[in-house]
């Protein structure tokens, strides 16, 4: 299994080179769906090819590096809702969202909703790609449901972000009705699969943030060998070189915690692999943001101007570290864990 | 990375070993106490880890206890951070450095006197660094002459841990020139009780003496105590750095981890167990814990399977060193004004003893020793990352 990830890893590596460094979602996107990346987690019983999260971590990861700008994410999370469900129609929906037929958005931030009016009322927001979609994805507490975008009460807004890889938008809901039969589960289920789905997304979100991390550092050395000023390559100066040397070794710890903790995962719905996935996602995250701190300033004055793709970095880094549970929530509940 | 039955037959063995025989309260018995009950508390655990079979089971088949695989080795170390044992600092050097440049560069002459005797309870130390040859090892000056069929030697070594208690010490000593200076080095072995030889015990900043000085007068050591060949001895210490093979790490990490809950019982006993700043410190140590844990466990995985890159280690060593440095800092930002006050130290206790001040000084000995962290920075950039060595000449300004 091992090997085929590799493999897996190493063929996205191609794809997403050739497709150039945060290449277009209209370019990407269809060839991504053709490959079959959605299927990586889906189990074999539903069509899938059945490897888990540790084979889409190393998707996510490969998307990091590429700065791909794909609701990869957002997809895979409504897909393993649907196969983490008791909908009725599953295996015609886990079909039509991994063939890429529909697209269902999911938010990757927290929402706040109340339900009045027999409807939902709240806005769902960090939304990626949500034009694209036919139904969002709706996280209560209470139920999971499928959500279709085109009826009266949904309103759609794009909203700029700094972080030009990836397309988020708002959506308000105004005393939406859900339909009974998009409904994924309910009560205890429900808060299992909202968990369960706390817990990709936190795992993807750290992979991101390896990935992008990782490049942008492989960069950054390669600049520092060609640059040369005082006639010699700005690499072999110590002050330099330490500094690299630093981030590299934040990168591996940040790698080792995320890989190490996927194959401690024994349910991806329970309390464990939920903390674990915290820890994963906010060191990553944050080793991700201090990696594209530190790269713009060792690459001088090249590294603020547009034209040079640090900047790309840094703004996913500040985007990816601001997703998911509140940045500062993550520590909070690692704390809290330790405190008992 | 699923675990082999054949290891985890052993971990419950020797978990359950460990529940029955680690020396209840050790801890308190070792604080605020002279170095002789330490020494005396080391030999009998030793002895008890030896009859076990769990002091050597990185040694060669056929010795008690050895031919243990590293993931064999790896379980035991795992355990004993689990059953938080004390660790056998006064052995280390016998057990590990010692042994192994033994089993793999040593005579069968050699092999036969030292190996049972290190089983017997042989204190060695090692006499490596200097005074001018710290990070730059090869640079070291203590000097051997072979004069008939001995070695005469003269010189001072530095930083032999417990060097007052060994009774054979592994020394590097320079018998040709000196370029390039990895040539011309000697590796000996010493009988501590042999004259010319002066030990002198440093304080260290905590008040503990963990190391010494050794001074050489004309010491006169027999030839065929000589490790390989002369002028061999840098190849030889290369066997001898490496034989801890990453476990040492392993162990302190999850020690580390286990100790964690110990600043979060501080925090209760300061009252700021609510402390919103304090939690969230304790949150990003707690991701970072679990992250050296998760690279010493991936690196030793790695040196298992035969894939471990140039500056693997390295990482390990320094990121281990900057978060140990954060948990004892977090400890002192803890303790508060009480932890200011004088506490007698636990003697060969780990990294984490809750005497905030103590555990903070003492985590410099993973910053400075055994290759400072600017070392390892250097061989990461050089070696991982394949940035250029500085060039070899310098000029001061003026020159």
């Amino acid at each position: 299994m091992t090997g085929e990830i590799a493999e897996l890893q190493e063929s996205a590596r191609r794809v997403l080179d050739g497709a150039g460094l945060a290449a277009d979602e209209a370019k990407t996107w269809p060839q991504i769906v053709e490959l079959g990346w959605l299927l990586v987690a889906v189990p074999e019983e539903l069509g899938g090819l059945g490897l888990g999260l540790t084979a889409a971590s190393a998707l996510y990861t490969e998307i990091g590096r590429g700065l791909a700008a794909i609701p990869y994410l957002p997809a895979m999370l409504s897909i393993d809702a649907v196969c983490h469900s008791g909908l009725a129609d599953r295996e015609i929906w886990v079909e039509r969202l991994a063939g890429g037929e529909n697209y269902v958005a999911t938010p990757l931030a927290a929402a706040l909703l109340s339900a009045e009016k027999g409807g939902v009322t709240g806005t769902l927001s960090a939304v990626p790609s949500a034009d694209k979609a036919s139904h969002v994805l709706l996280m209560a507490a209470d139920q999971v449901a499928l959500l279709p975008l085109a009826q009266s009460g949904v309103k759609v807004t794009a909203r700029q972000t700094w972080d030009k890889t990836r397309r988020l938008f708002d959506i308000r809901l105004e005393a939406v009705a859900i339909d009974e039969e998009l409904v994924l589960a309910r009560g205890e289920a429900a808060a299992a699969l909202v968990r369960r789905l706390s817990t990709h997304r936190d795992f993807a979100l750290a992979a991101d943030a390896v990935g992008g991390a990782s490049a942008l550092l492989e960069r950054t050395v390669e600049y520092l060998q060609t640059r040369r000023q005082f006639a010699r390559p700005l690499a072999l100066f110590q002050a330099i070189k330490h500094r690299c040397a630093d981030l590299k070794t934040i990168i591996a710890a940040a790698e080792a915690l995320l890989v190490d903790s996927l194959g401690r995962i024994e349910d991806p719905g329970d309390e464990a692999a939920a903390l674990m996935a915290k820890q994963a996602k906010s060191l990553a995250c944050s080793t991700y943001f201090h990696v594209t701190e530190e790269g713009i300033q060792l690459h001088g004055g090249i590294g603020v101007t547009a034209e040079h793709p640090c900047h790309l970095f840094l703004k996913r880094a500040m985007l990816d570290a601001q997703l998911g549970a509140p940045g500062d929530s993550y520590a909070r509940d690692i704390a809290a864990a330790i405190l008992g | 990375m699923q675990p082999d039955p054949k290891s985890e037959a052993l971990r419950a063995e020797v978990r359950a070993w460990l529940a029955a025989n680690v020396p209840k309260g050790w801890r308190q018995a070792m604080t605020s106490v002279e170095q002789e009950s330490f020494v005396e508390a080391q030999r009998a655990w030793f002895s008890k880890l030896v009859k076990a079979g769990y002091a050597t089971p990185h040694w060669p088949e056929g010795w008690p206890g050895g031919g243990r695989s590293l993931a064999e080795q790896k379980v035991i170390y795992e355990e004993v951070a689990r059953a938080d044992a004390p660790r056998l600092i006064l052995f280390f050097v016998a057990l590990y450095h010692a042994a192994c440049t033994l089993t793999e560069w040593g005579t069968p002459a050699q092999k036969d006197k030292y190996l049972p005797a290190i089983l017997k309870g042989e204190i060695w130390c090692q006499g490596f660094s200097e005074p001018n040859a710290g990070s730059d090892l090869a640079s070291l000056r203590t000097r051997a002459e072979l004069k008939g069929d001995r070695y005469v030697v003269n010189g001072q070594k530095i930083w032999s841990t417990m060097a007052q208690y060994a009774d054979r010490c592994l020394l590097l000593t320079r018998t040709g020139g000196s370029q390039p200076p990895q040539a011309g080095i000697t590796y000996l072995l010493l009988d501590m009780k042999t004259k010319g030889i002066t030990v002198r015990p440093i304080t260290q900043i905590t008040g503990d003496d963990e190391f010494s000085e050794v001074f050489f007068d004309d010491v006169e050591i027999p030839a065929e105590e000589r490790v390989g060949k002369e002028g061999e001895g840098w190849a030889v210490a290369q066997s001898t750095l490496a034989s801890e093979r990453g476990l040492t790490l392993v162990e302190l990490s999850q020690r580390m981890r286990y100790a964690l809950p110990m600043i979060g019982a501080e925090m209760r006993a300061q009252g700021r167990a609510e402390d919103a700043a304090l939690r969230h410190a304790l949150g990003e140590l707690g991701a970072k814990v679990n992250a050296v844990c998760a690279l010493a466990d991936r690196y030793l995985l790695k040196r298992i399977a035969g894939e471990e890159a140039p500056g693997d280690a390295s990482i390990v060593k320094l990121y281990y060193a900057q978060v140990l440095r954060e948990f004892t800092k977090l400890g002192l930002r803890v303790g508060g004004l009480s932890a200011q006050y004088y506490k007698g130290f636990m003697r060969g206790a780990t990294q984490e003893t809750g005497n905030w001040p103590v555990d903070f000084m003492n985590s410099y000995n993973w910053s400075i020793a055994g290759g400072s962290n600017e070392v390892q920075r250097n061989i990461i950039a050089e070696r991982m990352l394949q940035m250029p060595r500085e060039p070899k000449t310098w000029q001061l300004p003026g020159n």
